[in-house]
């Protein structure tokens, strides 16, 4: 154990985005407020694939790594619909997912939100089109809040998204 | 006994045709009376295939042990997609929920438990049926194919160029595998391509391997080491991002990235990555309680391994000889293939542990071989039937393209995953039901990719 305190130190804090931690700290009072206001001062999300390539999935399971450190900013990844107050859904949602999809939403406890990610959700961008097993029109089976595009995004744009989304979309 | 690579159904002219493809065989059998024989009892993962023959063509299968549906779940209506009468556009009505048959083991206090297809986790969908009795596994079965997406039927009537852009988001993690094997159909490759291409395919096993290595003692509750892996793979992406502008190299296999004037950061990231895997190796392997949960935990045998065709790191970490990479052109770049014995995490562990390196060393020898070139573009692909192997991060991967009057008529792909999927029930039995998300990520399959 004593080698891995040893790297630890020489490694220092990988943690980066400076310029947009200055960035954040600005926001960060307003945020802290919001989210504690709106989110019991910390914020769930609860990611469902429906279909996706699971390079949306690889780049969220990225946030977590010691470069982007997601739970500093008091956003977390939990393990059940029931306990999320974002949906994250990314994919082209398929014949065979729409219906666990629009489940997972009614498990959701109010208020709820959902955010789309990835470029798949939105087929018109999508390199995949509308046929008999990709029933797609997220939208318009449960109500999308916010949309974060690329195929796939980078963690930074989905920090940013997020972000972007707490300040001007919620209420 | 040869091994079953792959058995699909395809149109020749307006007959169906079927295609058995094994290891130094390809058989073809015209289908007569809509039926064709099972040999699921001699190749056990011929079930897959067969009942996804079914689904698709609508094809009877005689003397099938498992009649069930694959593809189509419980609110899919009965189609036959891969018909040539039906048409992609179609939309599909939701029909009355029909139960599935799972697997289930009987008998006094024996219970099952569900898992998915949502997951606790970042992952994709899929659903595990386990039959307990108490925390041992008695049996598991695999469902799959909540993320069938048609991808077969999308790419038919499209020229080779249209469907590239598909065939790189099949499967995120096995991108610029998936786009190798079309290359390699789609037109002759000079030699600084091939080498170019390898250089990627190597840097994204990386990516896999790395994340691997953080996530398997971290689902063995050791988590400093997935900050550790989570680095690595985070640094293996952002080169791949300099090298190719994309993070996972999505469309960057069929042009010249001029790989060559990036030399420095590439030969940089080698020394740093060889430096941080001798400590991390030597770090990791003295955590004694880590290797107790490692240890013999999900083994499979050799004998299973071979009767079910398994591919990849499940082949190898059984003392399965088996890696499309064992070549030639490979070799003269200091490939070697790992080999484990005993068949379980710890062994696919290991395994993964000594890839890292190889692989490493190979960019290391490949990148001074490496000259400018320049790519034509178009195809020199004539119409006829055209397969190609290539081993991605998770196996090898089989590629079957017919293409007649310049466009793709059969579009054929199985994914390592679809193989590797229908032997993880082997590893379970010998294990608690605790075990099992450290067997599953020590194999980390793909679950888009064997969908489609």
């Amino acid at each position: 154990m004593i080698r891995f305190w040893e790297k630890r130190f020489t490694n220092r804090i990988l943690t980066e985005n400076l310029e947009f931690d200055k960035e954040l700290k600005s926001i960060q009072k307003e945020l802290k407020s919001l989210i504690a206001k709106k989110f019991a001062k910390s914020l769930s999300i609860r990611m469902v694939d429906c279909g996706s390539c699971n390079a949306c999935e690889s780049e969220c399971n990225a946030l977590s790594n010691p470069y982007y450190n997601l739970d500093r900013l008091g956003i977390s990844f939990v393990a059940s619909p029931r306990h999320a107050d974002i949906l994250l859904v990314s994919g082209v949602n398929t014949f065979n997912m729409n219906h666990h999809l629009i489940d997972a939403y009614a498990q959701m406890p109010s208020p709820k939100y959902v955010i789309t990610i990835g470029d798949c959700t939105k087929l018109e961008d999508s390199v995949f089109d509308k046929n008999f097993a990709i029933v797609g029109d997220i939208d318009k089976k449960i109500p999308v809040d916010y949309h974060i595009q690329g195929c796939p995004p980078t963690p930074d744009e989905i920090i940013r998204g997020l972000l972007d989304f707490l300040t001007n979309f919620t209420h | 006994m040869d091994r079953l690579i792959a058995r699909f159904v395809q149109y020749n002219d307006d007959k169906l045709e079927l295609v058995d493809v094994f290891e130094n065989s390809v058989e073809k059998k015209s289908i007569k009376d809509n039926t064709i024989e099972s040999i699921s009892k001699r190749y056990p993962t011929a079930r897959w295939f067969e009942r996804k023959i079914k689904d698709d063509f609508g094809v009877k299968i005689d003397k099938a042990y498992d009649n069930r549906v694959l593809v189509h779940h419980e609110r899919f209506p009965h189609v036959n997609p891969m018909k040539k009468e039906f048409d992609i556009k179609e939309e599909l009505k939701e029909v009355d929920f029909i139960p599935y048959r799972y697997e289930v083991v009987g008998g006094d206090g024996v219970f099952n438990v569900s898992v998915g297809p949502i997951h606790a986790g970042i992952i994709e969908p899929g659903h595990f049926h386990f039959s307990q009795a108490g925390e041992q596994i008695l049996h598991l079965e695999v469902r799959h194919f909540y993320k069938y997406r048609g991808i077969e039927k999308m790419c038919e009537n499209k020229s080779l160029k249209e469907i590239e852009k598909i065939v790189a988001r099949i499967s995120g993690n096995e991108s610029v595998a998936y786009q190798i094997a079309l290359l390699n159909i789609k037109q002759n490759i000079d030699k600084n391509h091939k080498l170019q291409n390898a250089i990627l395919l190597e840097l994204e096993r990386l990516v896999h391997h790395f994340t691997d290595i953080g996530f398997i003692p971290n689902d063995g509750g050791f988590a400093a080491a997935l900050t550790m892996g989570s680095k690595y793979a985070e640094d293996t992406k952002r080169l791949l991002e300099i090298l190719s502008g994309s993070r996972f190299g999505f469309d960057s296999v069929f042009k010249a990235l001029h790989v060559e004037r990036k030399k420095q950061e590439i030969e940089e990231y080698v020394s740093l990555m060889s430096k941080e895997m001798e400590w991390f190796e030597d770090w990791i392997v003295d955590i004694p309680s880590l290797w107790d949960r490692l240890d013999t935990t999900g083994i499979i045998t050799q004998k299973e391994a071979l009767n079910y065709g398994c591919v990849g790191v499940v082949a190898r970490c059984c003392g399965i000889k088996r890696d499309v990479r064992d070549n030639e052109f490979y070799k003269n770049y200091g490939y070697e293939m790992a080999q484990e014995k005993s068949g379980d995490v710890a062994a696919r562990f290991k395994i993964r542990l000594f890839e890292i390196k190889n692989s490493l060393l190979m960019i290391k020898n490949m990148l001074k071989d490496l000259k400018s070139f320049e790519v034509e573009n178009g195809t020199t692909c004539k119409d006829g039937e055209y397969s190609s192997f290539v081993e991605s991060s998770i196996g090898e991967l089989y590629m079957y393209i017919k293409v007649k009057d310049g466009l793709v008529e059969r579009f054929y792909v199985r994914d390592p995953s679809f193989i590797n999927w229908q032997g993880l029930h082997l590893m379970m039995p010998r294990d608690i039901i605790a075990d099992f998300p450290l067997i599953n990520k020590s194999c980390d399959l793909s679950y888009a990719g064997s969908d489609l």
